[in-house]
């Protein structure tokens, strides 16, 4: 066998286990009985959520709409929208959501609002949550995040990215879990909203995947992110930790870690459910996914520490290790297909250059390619598939995946290496990523 | 939907070690069914060998007893080309995925007998019953010192597709069989791969379609031929 096979085996390993260790932890989770956290008592929590925006004039009302809708005490949910210096109307159009504008009889007057407003069936709002807009110069969405905090009493801190929309009993679906006091952090279940063009539905499929995923990760100790739709925080374990960072340009993940390290918790809330935004396009797609990897990379360096150590339990053991050996799989896999193929394809032209004889694809069954390798392929799509309807059990309660997800199996493969490739490259020189 | 999760971080070691069972089984079960299908192709291969081996083993029988029969009885009963060009690519396939490669090489060395028998068959054939078979001898290596080879093959399996009463005889080189090595001196057969023997002359190089056309004018008249086209029935 040459060193490429034992390195790709070697990596189909990795990756199998990785899939394998999830999936057993999932069904044995399910055979054992899953035991719900207590249920909030008689005091609900204060809760800020922030909405730190950049250019948002397109989406920022219909976020703003989705939280107005939250289904938890008004007096006990105060909405902060961080402009943190828009160049287009995202602030005016936050403005007339600003709690003193509404009372001014600026606000729900406009357009805009009217139309986000009866996107929710015509149904009126109910006692409004305090809504306050500020501003700043630009400065990243940590900056944003921190001036909020400076900004509220609240107990929990939740963050909303401005392109996401979240389902009423979302935050109510949450606020239980904070009862556990190691509790850090939750996460909910993320859908992509309104997928439209194939590159949406593929995501559509990808994020079932994550819902299982982060799902799990929570369940096993191991969660790494805190994504930006609608992660919430105890804002006394920020404060304590220092509030946010930069983190190349992937605060989640780094504010993730080193609640991680400071051995606080982070738990996941598949019931609730808020719906994001994802690219239409490839370009877009290719820079936010370069941009998460590059994070990734990044902070996978600065929390060297967790990786492999014991004290981290599952996660220093076989989660970060497994998910940064993924990166590496996934390019050196792209790397052999390309390599492959393009051999094949001179020798092709080559052969009808040289002969004058057009290839013909062989039926014949004999020829059927049943090498080891190949087997193991199957199984690992079998995998996915399966964590796949896992995922969709979880986030929908539907057993199958989604009608995207061939495409997902067939396409989604090939394009994670581009971006995976750029990432790493881009870590490697330390290069930095740009949001937009 | 499923309820909230939390849970510490705790080595979970018995988790790790099923994980790690069931993926080594996985591997074991692939590994398993790759070798079940290299076996059965082997034995699909070994089959076909067997019944050509049978079918040559007849013909020289009928050919023992021509005085009895007759040249159209034989010529009826001869083993299809076909069958020896798809047995050649069979073993050419199987080598080329690396799998069980020391029967792999048993069976080419086999082949190689087979096609010998067959080649010095059906010229004793022709010679009796005044026929004019076409044949090619083909000389490759899989050493990887003859980069025409295959592109040669490519060419020789789509003139045998398109005549199919072409009698392509593939031999490696290098296989080290008693009667191929006597083959190759008696047709004083050189080293410089790919080579054809064409009506007893070696042609080194690559041959293109048009190339063996020129050579073997007589190839065309294949296409509304049999096998051999007979001259004269005694």
């Amino acid at each position: 066998m040459t060193a490429d096979l034992w390195i790709v085996y070697a990596f189909l390993f990795t990756c199998l286990y990785f899939e394998v260790f999830l999936l057993a932890a999932f069904i044995e989770r399910r055979l054992r009985g899953a035991r719900a956290p207590e249920q909030a008592g008689g005091t609900l929590p204060k809760v800020a959520v922030v909405v730190p925006c950049f250019n948002e004039e397109k989406t920022i009302a219909g976020t703003l709409v989705s939280l107005l809708h939250l289904d938890y005490p008004a007096d006990k949910l105060e909405i902060i929208v961080v402009d943190d210096g828009s160049t287009d109307k995202t602030f005016e159009i936050a403005q007339r959501f600003a709690t003193d504008a509404i009372t001014s009889g600026q606000g729900f007057s406009g357009e805009d609002c009217l139309s986000e407003a009866s996107f929710r069936d015509g149904k009126s709002l109910p006692a409004r949550p305090a809504v306050r807009v500020l501003h700043k110069d630009n400065g990243g969405k940590h900056t944003a995040m921190n001036l909020a905090l400076e900004n509220t009493s609240a107990d929990l801190i939740g963050c909303l990215d401005a392109d996401s929309v979240v389902e009423p009993e979302a935050l109510l679906a949450m606020v239980p879990v904070f009862e556990n006091g190691a509790v850090a952090a939750a996460t909910p279940g993320i859908h992509v909203k309104e997928p439209g063009t194939m590159l949406q539905h593929m995501q559509h499929v990808e994020y079932r995947l994550s819902i299982f995923n982060r799902f799990m990760l929570s369940a096993l100790g191991s969660a790494f992110i805190t994504p930006g739709p609608f992660s919430l925080f105890r804002a006394n374990a920020v404060r304590q930790l220092g509030g946010w960072r930069h983190g190349h340009a992937t605060e989640d993940m780094e504010m993730a870690l080193r609640v991680q390290d400071a051995g606080f918790l982070i738990a996941n809330v598949p019931n609730a459910v808020v719906h994001t935004a994802t690219p239409p396009k490839l370009r877009g797609l290719f820079r936010q996914r370069v941009r998460w990897t590059y994070g990734w990379l990044r902070n996978a360096v600065d929390y060297r520490h967790m990786f492999g150590n014991r004290e981290f339990g599952n996660l220093g053991l076989v989660i970060l290790p497994s998910a940064i050996v993924s990166i590496f799989a996934g390019i050196y896999f792209f790397a052999r297909i390309v390599f492959f193929s393009a051999r094949a394809l001179i020798d092709w032209v080559g052969r009808i250059h040289a002969t004058g004889i057009y290839p013909h694809i062989s039926l014949d069954l004999f020829y059927f390619n049943t090498s080891a390798l190949w087997f193991l392929i199957y199984m690992s799509i079998a995998l996915i598939v399966a964590l796949l309807c896992a995922g969709t059990y979880i986030g929908t309660e539907k057993r199958l995946p989604p009608k995207a997800t061939p495409l997902f199996l067939l396409f989604y493969s090939f394009l994670v290496p581009l971006w995976l490739g750029v990432a790493l490259f881009r870590a490697l020189f330390r290069t930095g990523v740009r949001w937009r | 939907m499923e309820e909230p999760v939390i849970n510490v971080r705790t080595a979970r070691w018995g988790s790790y070690l099923i994980a790690f069972l069931i993926t080594a089984l996985m591997f074991a079960v692939a590994l398993y069914a790759s070798n079940y299908f290299t076996a059965a192709r082997i034995n699909d291969i070994r089959a076909t060998q067997d019944d050509i081996s049978t079918d040559i083993l007849s013909l020289e029988t009928q050919f023992d007893l021509l005085a009895q029969h007759s040249c159209s009885d034989i010529g009826e009963n001869t083993i299809l080309p076909s069958e020896l060009v798809s047995l050649g690519n069979q073993l050419s396939y199987m080598e080329a995925q690396g799998a069980n490669l020391s029967e792999i090489t048993r069976l080419k060395r086999l082949y190689s007998l087979l096609e010998i028998k067959d080649y010095l068959l059906m010229q004793q054939i022709a010679a009796k019953c005044h026929l004019r078979p076409v044949f090619i001898l083909y000389f490759y290596s899989n050493k990887g010192d003859c980069a025409d080879c295959g592109n040669q093959g490519y060419v020789l399996t789509s003139l045998s597709q398109t005549y199919p009463q072409l009698r392509v005889y593939s031999f490696d080189y290098d296989l080290g069989v008693g009667a191929l090595q006597t083959l190759i001196s008696t047709d004083d057969v050189g080293d410089k791969l790919p080579a054809l023997v064409i009506n007893g002359r070696v042609y080194y190089g690559l041959k293109t379609t048009d190339d063996i056309q020129k050579i073997l004018p007589q190839l065309k008249t294949l296409q509304k031929a049999a096998t051999s086209t007979p001259v004269k029935s005694k």
